[in-house]
């Protein structure tokens, strides 16, 4: 009897057990060494100054306090950032925001770190500072250049419209809220080497920034990450500044060196998900069809670029989600400002593209007063027409059109729709609002050198198997996926397998694990490392079954063993072919690499018909797609949102493991849903983010999860150009969440007495009463308060 | 500094997974998070936002009563080693059952309730609390996804959705749980925390005093003694100030060892809430009698936070939005308290002086509240409006009670709380409305003068604008809800 294959296999959580008991470990969860310090560093308490005194004696005289470094101690360079070098690890004359580090504390103890910081003195000029991106807009404070893909003639489409319309969008950033907050042990070594235990998506830039900024080689430095307590993205490129912070004093006392931020600290002084607020203009027939759209992104980078050229790439690739629009100039602009540095975030500017166009669909809608999932099916891309992207790639597979028509049947949503509008006309204390919206994401970094990735296998004698990526685990289940990969490729159970923490010293100048893709990169890494070995050992087989005419072809090989084909009973083990091959000098390691094929893209590219300058080629591999139906139930005095329903049915292609994907769809879907609802940034008017806490920064508990939550994908067996046919599903599903905020906007058009009703994301319902009080022309409140994070 | 007194004990007892540790010295002021991970090396249960507002560090803390030890859920971030003598607690790492993982734990796996595990410990721990709260109930019985999401309402999750987690509650049947009193049988241990009941503890250690008295007379000596005493209860409130504004109390008094105070009982026409009992209790008690205040109760926090709070603290702390005090409001209930010179009542409506100033002198402290039962023909109606509906602290709250007489509204109190520097009855809208007919224009008029009547500020949790909005239509959502939903029914 044959075992059945593992991959495709709903199995644990290769970590699971350890979670559960409590016995899987964490950064902070490490024994202390002898002697081992606590960092933290003092940041500047305004948004924009410069440091005119800074007096460190009266903090270096406290008891137990050991260091205090500031810029001048570092060894190498201030300067880095992982794609343009704009940013200081420590201010040297200009602090660029509340909490900017200034100085790196270590002590032998937490009460003399906070005794150290009230005992720094400092005095700063105060320079004007800039929150908002109508203000930078108004100052011409940008970071890099306007990014632009133009296809068609769009002012041609415009001059030719039946209907157009116009206006702005606003929606807020989201934090992270990872659990863990950021984290990182640095151990010194001999001839001035580190080994760092960080919190990290991405080990090789944390090497990399800490030799760089220190002054080391890379070969000096080690990385390594078991496991992250959460991510998100927030600790691809702001898990670094710590983690060489403790370096810094691990180099300069010897002395292993621990930083955990406190959750305030990390709220306060990282980056998050970019605010934007956009300009835009439609073009569309009576009817609804899109023939021509003009957009302009601005972003709130922060006081640093960090990665917010990449996250407004992704944003423009994603403007027109899942819609073909002949005529189309999408704009993005990075405005720099006095926050810290906005960083990627789960979809990485996919959200923030889409919610714009599903803005865009929701106001023809109720401009044409039509269905707006009428005007959605419309205008989704085709099969076999209609289906190039503004960037000139073609939308392959695309399974949208068969999804819409069936989560429409499946939700009811026309019955549904039905029955709300019935409701709204009834009910004095309620209104009801649905939508059904889709998602459509590129799979692939958008730049191209990104996507690579490495693996080493290395085989025991006693059969088992260690295995090393480039990914690492933040609890999306990659360890788990690889795992599944590696032993059915071996044909081996999956516990004979073990996924290892991931560290530089096993694969060098990995990517961050991000853009969904960890398990499609470093999953092929690793399929290709074992498709090397059992190479070698098939014909090491072939050499003891048949001594006399030894032939790889005749090898079988499957979960119960290897054999001759042509004389099954001559069969050897897996254990017993790995000590064979041992004894015949064969390697039983391997290092595999993948690159993904075909990709291309040109920010630069000059059309040769319009003579323009565009984005254009194919930036991704293949897309993920899906469909989302929500219901919400507003509170007309209070303007509280319940989600009671949402429906999701994706595109996934064939799981590596059905139900960590299922986790990945719930939970992006509901991380998606607080930052469209009750997810709420806010600053105080000098730049001190209030919200630095579950206390006041709301995102979804158990009780917010929708009464009825059905989760589904389609059977699609086409993706053969990924891994196993799998699909990337880390990240698609929260912009399935957009369902949610359409459905509030859907619902507050039954009492705008006919206007196109204008809501900025998120719908809290301070910003629901807001426009249900202008509605009822009580007029006692503001409209747009909540203006661009602050 | 005071003299210890030669028989008071000067260390904490209390156990840890069965274990017996005595702490005594600058220890004792540890937050039992720093104990357990830096002190003993538990590095299960995790601390993320050490305010009591993620759950990731729920504990099992039991204590003794009717003979045998309780457990129930509370956040160990907020929860010091002084509060603890004569208690056991119960983390992560003590959940297994002779070395295998319990139920609960299995079903958490197999349903992937886990993805990056650091809410993990604190969920697997309430979800085992929920199991063995079914278990000790009449039949046992898989839990329903309500009460899986009551009981998980303080655990937050920011990967999994919580769709995995609600399955895995679904899936666990209880009676394959062991009791924890099964689990942890050591008769030794329930005669030491029995003997630890009975005794006074008096910790001094870095300048910093820590007494747990055994009587209300000796509680009520300390507190005459040293006038900057701060009293804990169940601590959710002055951990957190602890915790996150540096608060070193230098005088501190616990008063999980005072008799009698742990009940709620209905006594002469009220119902009399004890101050060590807790809003747990309280929440089952009143079920019945005050529906709405058990509606506000079931949103006003988490399991673990309410098993630990107290209406006392609650009212002690006495911030203006304070969620139980509008209800106490506008039914005239009365706060006992009690010094050295006796008891006294006070009518929560004369009780705040200004923003958390109480009109109670310092040798007194509160040992009950006394809520008035309800009179058959009264409406009464509570309101919480927050960012998030559960777990959330409000921006405004407000309580409506009204006994109508024909068309007509004979008697209305209206209590704000969230758009002043105390919660304010609206004398000028309660005058407007009292002898009115009950109609919209009238609370459409009404909501206006309310907005005449308070003093909201602009603040994290919502602008100005909108809580004098909030407080000018939430008289029109009563009457709304009354006109079409009669006196019971509610959406």
């Amino acid at each position: 009897m044959k075992p059945e294959k593992v991959v495709g296999q709903n199995i644990p959580h290769d970590s699971a057990r350890g979670h559960v008991s409590g016995e899987s470990l964490y950064v902070d969860d490490t024994p202390f060494a002898q002697g081992e310090l606590l960092v933290d560093f003092f940041g500047s308490s305004v948004a924009h100054g410069r440091i005119k005194k800074l007096d460190l004696e009266a903090a270096k005289n406290i008891p137990g306090v050991i260091a205090l470094y500031t810029y001048r101690d570092l060894g190498g360079h201030n300067q880095f950032g992982p794609i343009l070098q704009d940013e200081v690890l420590l201010v040297e004359e200009i602090a660029e925001f509340i909490g900017h580090p200034i100085v790196v504390i270590a002590a032998e103890s937490r009460k003399a770190i906070q005794k150290a910081k009230a005992a720094i003195r400092i005095e700063m000029e105060e320079l004007p500072p800039v929150f908002t991106i109508e203000e930078a807009r108004r100052k011409g404070q940008f970071i890099f250049k306007t990014r632009i893909i133009e296809r068609g003639d769009v002012e041609k489409a415009f001059a030719e419209a039946e209907h157009t319309l116009e206006g702005t969008f606003y929606n807020n950033g989201q934090e992270h809220f990872y659990l863990e907050s950021q984290a990182a042990i640095a151990y010194p070594g001999e001839h001035d080497t580190l080994t760092v235990h960080s919190s990290t998506q991405h080990p090789s830039e944390v090497q990399a920034v800490i030799a760089e900024v220190l002054g080391l080689g890379c070969h000096q430095v080690v990385v390594e990450t078991r496991r992250m307590g959460g991510a998100f993205g927030g600790k691809e490129c702001q898990a670094t500044h710590p983690a060489v912070m403790a370096s810094l004093v691990a180099l300069k006392t010897k002395r292993p060196a621990r930083i955990c931020l406190s959750v305030d600290d990390d709220m306060k002084t990282t980056g998050k998900r970019h605010a934007f607020h956009n300009e835009y203009k439609v073009a569309f027939t009576k009817d609804g069809l899109i023939t021509g759209m003009d957009v302009h992104l601005y972003s709130n980078g922060g006081a640093a670029n960090d990665l917010s050229t990449a996250v407004m790439g992704r944003a423009i690739c994603h403007a027109e989600n899942a819609y073909y629009i002949p005529n189309v100039r999408i704009q993005g602009s990075i405005c720099k400002t006095n926050l810290p540095p906005n960083t990627a975030f789960r979809g990485f500017g996919g959200p923030q593209g889409m919610a714009n166009m599903e803005n865009i669909i929701e106001e023809i809608a109720q401009f044409l007063g039509k269905d707006a999932y009428d005007i959605r099916v419309l205008n989704c891309y085709g099969t076999d027409d209609r289906n190039i992207t503004p960037y000139g790639q073609t939308v392959e597979n695309n399974h949208l059109p068969e999804i819409f028509q069936k989560l429409e049947a499946r939700a009811d949503y026309k019955n549904r729709l039905a029955q709300i509008e019935k409701f709204n006309g009834e009910s004095p204390l309620y209104l009801k609002g649905i939508s059904l919206t889709p998602i459509k994401f590129g799979i692939s970094f958008n730049t191209k050198f990104l996507n690579q990735a490495s693996a080493l296998v290395n085989i025991y004698l006693d059969g088992t198997v260690q295995v090393s990526t480039g990914a690492t685990e933040m609890g999306q289940g990659v360890n788990t996926k690889i795992r599944q990969i590696v032993a059915e490729e071996l044909c081996l159970p999956v516990e004979a397998v073990r996924m290892m923490a991931t560290s530089t010293e096993k694969n060098n100048n990995t990517s961050a694990t991000a853009a969904s893709s960890g398990s499609d990169l470093n999953g092929s890494a690793a399929a290709d490392a074992c498709r090397k070995l059992k190479a070698r050992l098939v014909e090491c087989a072939a050499g003891h079954l048949m001594s006399d005419h030894p032939d790889v072809d005749s090898v079988e090989w499957d979960e119960t063993g290897i054999w001759d084909r042509r004389d099954p009973k001559n069969r050897l083990s897996f254990q017993q072919l790995v000590k064979l091959a041992h004894l015949d000098r064969v390697s039983l390691g391997e290092r595999g690499f993948y690159a993904t094929p075909g990709l291309s893209f040109d920010w630069e590219h000059r059309d040769p018909q319009t003579g323009k300058i565009t984005a254009y080629g194919r930036p991704f591999l293949y897309f993920t797609t899906g469909c989302a139906c929500s219901e919400v139930l507003i509170d007309r005095f209070t303007g509280d949102v319940k989600v009671v329903r949402s429906d999701l049915l994706m595109d996934i292609g064939r799981p590596i493991n059905p139900g960590i994907d299922r986790g990945q769809i719930a939970g992006a879907f509901i991380q998606g849903m607080g930052w469209v609802t009750t997810e709420d940034l806010r600053y105080s008017d000098t730049g001190d983010l209030l919200t630095h806490s579950p206390t006041t920064y709301k995102i979804p508990n158990i009780q917010d999860v929708p009464e009825v939550f059905n989760i589904d994908w389609i059977d699609n067996p086409d993706n053969t150009v990924n891994l196993r046919r799998s699909k990337a599903v880390g990240e698609p599903p929260l912009m399935l969440a957009l369902s949610v905020w359409t459905a509030v906007k859907h619902a507050l058009s039954f009492v705008s007495n006919g206007d196109i009703v204008k809501l900025n994301l998120p719908a809290t319902n301070e910003e629901v009463l807001t426009r249900l009080t202008d509605y009822a022309n009580q007029g006692k409140l503001e409209t747009g308060k909540i203006m661009d994070s602050v | 500094m005071r003299q210890t007194r030669g028989r008071d004990r000067n260390t904490i007892i209390l156990y840890i997974n069965g274990e017996r540790h005595e702490v005594g010295g600058e220890q004792v002021f540890l937050p039992v998070t720093d104990y357990l991970r830096y002190g003993i090396g538990r590095t299960g249960t995790k601390v993320v936002c050490a305010e009591g507002d993620c759950g990731a560090c729920t504990v099992l803390l039991g204590r003794l009563g009717n003979g045998e030890i309780g457990y129930k859920p509370v956040n160990a971030c907020i929860q010091y080693i002084y509060q603890l003598d004569g208690m056991h607690l119960i983390t992560v790492e003590g959940l297994k059952i002779n070395g295998e993982l319990n139920p609960v734990q299995e079903a958490m796996i197999t349903c992937h309730g886990a993805q990056c595990g650091y809410c993990t410990p604190g969920m697997v721990v309430a979800m085992c609390g929920l199991m063995q709260e079914n278990l000790c109930s009449q039949a046992p019985r898989p839990a329903t996804s309500q009460e899986v999401r009551e009981a998980l309402t303080g655990n937050l999750c920011r990967c999994t959705g919580y769709e995995s987690i609600l399955n895995a509650g679904a899936a666990v049947n209880p009676v394959e749980m062991p009791s924890l009193q099964a689990l942890y049988p050591s008769v030794e241990m329930a005669g030491e925390l029995e003997k630890c009941a009975g005794e006074t503890v008096c910790i001094e250690a870095d300048d910093r005093l820590f007494l747990n008295p055994v009587s209300i007379e000796e509680a009520v000596g300390f507190k005459a003694e040293y006038p900057n005493l701060t009293i804990i209860n169940g601590g959710t409130d002055v951990s957190v100030f602890c915790n996150k504004r540096g608060f070193e109390p230098p005088v501190l008094m616990s008063l999980s060892k005072l008799p009698d105070l742990d009940r709620v009982e209905i006594l002469d026409g009220w119902i009399s809430v004890g101050a060590r009992a807790s809003l747990v209790q309280l929440e089952r008690s009143i079920e019945d009698i005050y529906p709405e205040l058990h509606r506000m109760l079931n949103v006003f926090g988490s399991p673990q936070i309410k098993h630990a709070g107290t209406l006392s603290g609650n009212i002690a702390n006495g911030s203006p939005i304070g969620d139980t005090l509008p209800f106490l409001f506008v039914t005239d209930s009365e706060v006992e308290v009690t010094g050295v010179s006796g008891t006294r009542r006070i009518s929560m409506n004369h009780l705040y002086t200004g923003y958390k100033t109480l009109d109670m002198r310092p040798d007194e402290m509160i040992t009950c509240v006394w809520i008035p039962m309800p009179r058959p023909d009264e409406t009464l109606r509570l309101y919480k409006v927050s960012r998030r509906k559960h777990l959330d602290i409000s921006t405004f709250t407000a309580a409506v009670r009204m006994q109508k007489s024909g068309d007509d509204i004979e008697d209305i109190r209206i209590a704000y709380g969230g758009v002043g520097p105390t919660v304010l009855r609206l004398p000028k809208t309660e005058a407007f409305l009292n002898g009115s007919r009950f109609s919209e224009a009238n609370f459409r008029e009404a909501g206006k003068i309310a907005r005449s009547e308070i003093t909201p500020i602009s603040d994290v949790r919502g602008l100005q604008d909108y809580r004098f909005q909030l407080a000018e239509n939430i008289l029109l959502k009563f009457y709304t809800e009354l006109k079409i939903t009669g006196q019971e029914v509610r959406v």
